[in-house]
């Protein structure tokens, strides 16, 4: 049997591209050949490599859920040549798609559970297939939380369906941002604090936050006082990648590699690993 | 080096050795660390010795074989406290990081002795029939150095084995020092450098000497051990090789982009080069890099009467400019 | 398995044209002063004495190959539309290695259990590492700087070699390790070598005899993780490290690539290229952010991948084949057996921690 070519991407259109924030921008695609988007699997939480042909190549999490597959969405945030390359480019534009790699949440571990998304800045872009993706089996989960924040309102990505999130009765939603903002209608305050606020109750629930290393560092602290334990607290990672299949030797933290045992990590994973972050 | 010393001076070597220790002694607690050399994996290598105790003053040792040039960890020290033993020539290297601001005279203390020359392991690997991998033992003194290796004795007259920079040498006392250790040799700095293989070189056609070029550098693995053990390269982490903004240089492996490389680390290093010979004595594949400086620096020399790191005070004549140059002539349009 | 055969040294010359006719060949020879792997030229002497300045990593792993041609194109349909075409590009023909050692073979073995991973199988690698033979010569004396002792290994190790040669007195026993090596037995230069098994033995017993006994590493990657957060331990370690590439680029176990894009005009090339953890860059974060910010960070990720965390999902494989390269051309004569052994009797201060 021939191998696949793990390098080989697979070319995709944008269909869509939407300018979340003035420097996060989302892509939409599907792959060229239908075939291949027909038979196209992934879990949430799962990352794929974005090529732009003679720039380079990114990671990013598949921000749509498995749930709903008419496309594939990717949320951009301009930080470095690949991505800057990225953001130039507009509906029809080829692009090179390696998906699906790494882990996933643990969704089916977290069934009769309560849930609670804490999501920072960009960090959001990888909670929304897993929430998305328990609203679609909304059934399998008890209470769902999301607390949202971000520097200012300006900076919020997925600004569209912020306001269907919020009106859903089947999911608690809160929107803070850091500091006062005129015209502004939600929370004002730090995540973690404002997580304090909201108290959710730690009892069979799990926490799910992802988002700048600051703020996940106080969140966990502010999870711990609510009682959560490092088991009940689910996070993923960001790290340099090149192959994305565990080879190339940049996203280790220590025998694991982010690419293939993460992106996702349970924070008592996480305490197992060397400090590396 | 050009200063006929007599055998016996090796009792010399050792009173100024120890010497050298009393004085790192008086300074050590003063400082963070101070860098000088101690013996490596065989008889025949010395290796960076980084001195933070007063136990490790003992493991120092002085010889032929400290041929790392320290001033290079300087730049990486900086806000630390740290004495540096130096050579002549390492100690133009200190200068020219003074000149440049890279480092700051008040957190440096610099130990000098008087250099008698340091060895070319590549000549000596020649002499033992191109195998040094079983040094038994090794024992130098200013004339000769005595190596057995796989059960054989060499004795090699020291002034074929010591590295070409030290045969014309003109600074063998550091010029500038805190503590001199020993007696001063002499520095000869009114005399000219020596170009002459950098002129018989630029004597060849221009394919022959492309062509040296591309056999040497086919064989470059692009580690940038020149780059890195270069005192003067001092924005290694943000290095135009690797850089993708500007993306001066592909990862290819071609000659072109090797020697794109050796352009643009000569022309950074043009009048700041003190000629330490460090990029070359540590590329792991002996490409003869360092000529390329050497030509720079040449072209300094005769068209602004320069030579880096002498004077701690003077301006390197490409980090400044006149209104009207000497000897560059405008061009009449 | 065939029967061993035996070369005279008179031969060995003739013997590599007759298997240049058919492969690509690579041996040892001076360029410069240093020994490097080059196709083999009859017109030049090569150099096999002692084991050669860089390994012959770069036949199954070049310094830099491309790994994927891309073309564009105006889509005739829709002029304002950029087609992209992308192509793999996978390697082809067939390469025979001479006068490898057994250290520099063993490193591929190393890359195997991550390149050849089932799921996640590298298709360039393998189709060079099945490509290409490898005819090891035993060593008959290690250097200083040797210690495959100390890592599972000996002076006559053929593991992932096709071909063990045992130099004898005016000539070679070549003993096949695999299918590959048998077929490149055949020529009508080699003789039955079966007398000589005992001449081979001695030469292999005598090179391990100069190897004195090796230290315990059973308890490195344990030690190494106990020291993980200890920094100073690591900036003493590292104080002297320039942070160059030479020990990772000459190390026959060290693998890691990076991976950039290349164009020119409407065409462009993706290429894998050699990388090290010892570089600033390896890790650094488009953010800013870098996990390994200082060179004591990475020189601990060097050593702890060897001896650590690599053994700890390979079976207990450490990932170093001893060779003594990166202490041997290290500009600044780091010595990665120190670190292991300093690592390994660390105690922890009291009242620390």
């Amino acid at each position: 049997m021939k191998d696949k070519n793990h390098y080989l991407p697979e070319m995709a259109t944008i269909n869509e591209v939407i300018q979340e924030t003035h420097n996060i921008m989302t892509f939409r695609v599907t792959f060229n050949d239908p075939q291949v988007m027909e038979n196209f699997t992934f879990q949430p939480g799962q990352v794929g490599q974005l090529s732009s042909f003679g720039t380079g190549e990114a990671t990013f999490v598949i921000n749509s859920p498995p749930t709903r597959k008419d496309y594939l969405q990717f949320s951009v945030m301009r930080t470095g040549e690949v991505t800057s390359k990225l953001h130039s480019l507009s509906e029809g534009d080829q692009i090179g798609v390696r998906a699906p790699l790494g882990n996933f949440f643990p969704y089916e571990d977290m069934k009769g559970k309560d849930i609670v998304f804490i999501g920072g800045g960009i960090g959001m872009a990888p909670l929304r297939p897993l929430m998305l993706y328990m609203l679609d089996n909304r059934k399998d989960y008890g209470k769902i939380t999301l607390l949202y924040g971000a520097r200012s309102p300006v900076d919020m990505a997925f600004n569209y369906e912020l306001q269907s999130w919020l009106e859903r009765e089947d999911l608690e939603t809160h929107l803070t941002i850091d500091a006062k903002y005129e015209g502004w209608q939600h929370t004002v305050g730090l995540i973690p604090n404002v997580l304090l606020d909201i108290a959710p109750s730690s009892e069979n629930c799990v926490a799910v936050t992802c988002g700048p290393p600051i703020m996940i560092k106080f969140t966990l602290q502010a999870l711990e006082k609510l009682g959560f334990k490092d088991e009940q607290i689910v996070t993923t990672l960001e790290k340099r990648m090149k192959c994305g299949v565990g080879i190339c030797g940049r996203c280790n933290i220590g025998s694991s590699y982010v690419c293939m045992d993460g992106p996702v990590f349970t924070a008592a994973q996480l305490k197992e690993l060397p400090n590396e972050l | 080096m050009g200063n006929p010393r007599s055998e016996s001076n090796k009792g010399d070597q050792v009173k100024f050795q120890e010497e050298l220790k009393d004085n790192i002694r008086k300074a050590l607690p003063e400082l963070d660390v101070v860098i000088g050399w101690c013996g490596s994996f065989d008889p025949l290598h010395a290796t960076p010795h980084f001195m933070r105790r007063e136990e490790d003053i003992d493991k120092l040792e002085i010889s032929p074989l400290s041929v790392h040039n320290l001033a290079t960890y300087l730049p990486g020290l900086r806000g630390k406290k740290v004495g540096i033993v130096v050579k002549g020539c390492d100690s133009r290297s200190v200068v020219e990081l003074l000149q440049e601001n890279l480092i700051n005279r008040e957190d440096i203390t610099i130990f000098g002795f008087p250099c008698t020359g340091v060895v070319d392991q590549s000549k000596i690997k020649k002499a033992l029939g191109g195998h040094t991998g079983n040094i038994e033992f090794c024992d130098m003194s200013e004339s000769v150095i005595v190596i057995k290796s796989e059960d054989k004795a060499y004795t090699l007259p020291m002034a074929e084995m010591l590295a070409d920079k030290c045969s014309s040498c003109r600074y063998p006392d550091a010029v500038i020092s805190d503590y001199f250790a020993g007696e001063k040799i002499g520095n000869k700095g009114e005399e000219d450098a020596d170009y002459a293989a950098v002129e018989t070189f630029e004597n060849l056609s221009v394919p022959e000497r492309f062509g040296y070029w591309l056999k040497e550098f086919d064989r470059c693995i692009r580690c940038y051990a020149c780059r890195n053990a270069c005192p003067l390269c001092v924005c290694r982490d943000h290095c135009a090789a690797e850089s993708r903004d500007p993306h001066w240089l592909s990862q290819e492996n071609n000659v072109r982009d090797k020697l794109m490389f050796q352009v643009i680390h000569a022309y950074h290093l043009a009048g700041r080069c003190t000629e330490c010979g460090e990029c070359q004595r540590a590329c792991p594949v002996d490409i003869p890099v360092l000529m390329f400086k050497q030509k720079m620096n040449k072209e300094i020399r005769d068209t602004f009467q320069y030579e880096a790191g002498v004077d701690p005070e003077a301006t390197p004549p490409l980090l400044s400019f006149k209104m009207k140059e000497e000897n560059i002539t405008e061009k009449v349009w | 398995m065939d029967p061993v055969k035996y070369l005279k040294s008179a031969d060995l010359m003739s013997w590599l044209e007759e298997l240049a006719r058919e492969n690509k060949v690579f041996a040892p020879r001076y360029e410069g002063d240093a020994v490097i792997f080059a196709p083999f030229d009859p017109k030049q002497e090569i150099s096999i004495k002692h084991a050669a300045t860089m390994p012959p990593k770069k036949t199954v792993f070049p310094q830099s190959e491309k790994l994927v041609d891309f073309t564009y194109s105006k889509d005739p349909e829709n002029l304002s539309r950029i087609l992209i075409e992308a192509k793999e590009i996978l390697p082809k023909g067939t390469t025979v290695v001479f006068g490898s050692r057994p250290c520099d073979v063993r490193g591929f073995t190393m890359f195997d259990r991550v390149y050849l991973a089932e799921k996640t199988t590298d298709v360039y690698y393998k189709a060079r590492r099945e490509n290409t033979s490898f005819i090891t010569l035993a060593c008959e004396k290690p250097e200083t700087t040797c210690f495959c002792h100390w890592v599972d290994s000996s002076p006559s190790d053929a593991s992932g070699s096709d071909v063990l040669a045992t130099p004898i007195e005016d000539g070679y026993v070549l003993e096949p390790f695999s299918e590959k090596g048998q077929k490149l037995l055949t020529s009508s230069l080699l003789e039955n070598g079966e007398r000589w098994i005992l001449e081979v033995k001695d030469v292999h017993e005598n090179a391990a005899g100069f190897l004195a006994n090796a230290p315990d590493l059973s308890q490195a990657p344990q030690k190494l993780l106990d020291v993980f957060d200890n920094m100073e331990f690591w900036e003493n370690a590292a104080a002297k490290c320039l942070s160059c590439g030479a020990c990772t680029y000459l190390c026959p176990s060290c693998y890691c690539f990076n991976i950039t894009d290349e164009t020119t005009g409407m065409k462009g090339t993706r290429f894998r290229s050699w990388d090290n953890c010892m570089s600033a860059q390896f890790t650094m974060e488009a953010s800013g952010h870098n996990p390994r910010p200082t060179k004591a960070h990475r020189l601990k990720n060097r050593v702890g991948h060897k001896f650590s965390y690599y053994p700890a999902i390979h079976d207990g494989v450490i990932s170093c084949c001893g060779c003594g390269r990166c202490i041997k051309s290290c500009p600044v004569g780091i010595d990665i057996r120190e670190i292991v052994q300093e690592a390994i009797n660390h105690e922890p201060a009291i009242g620390k921690e």
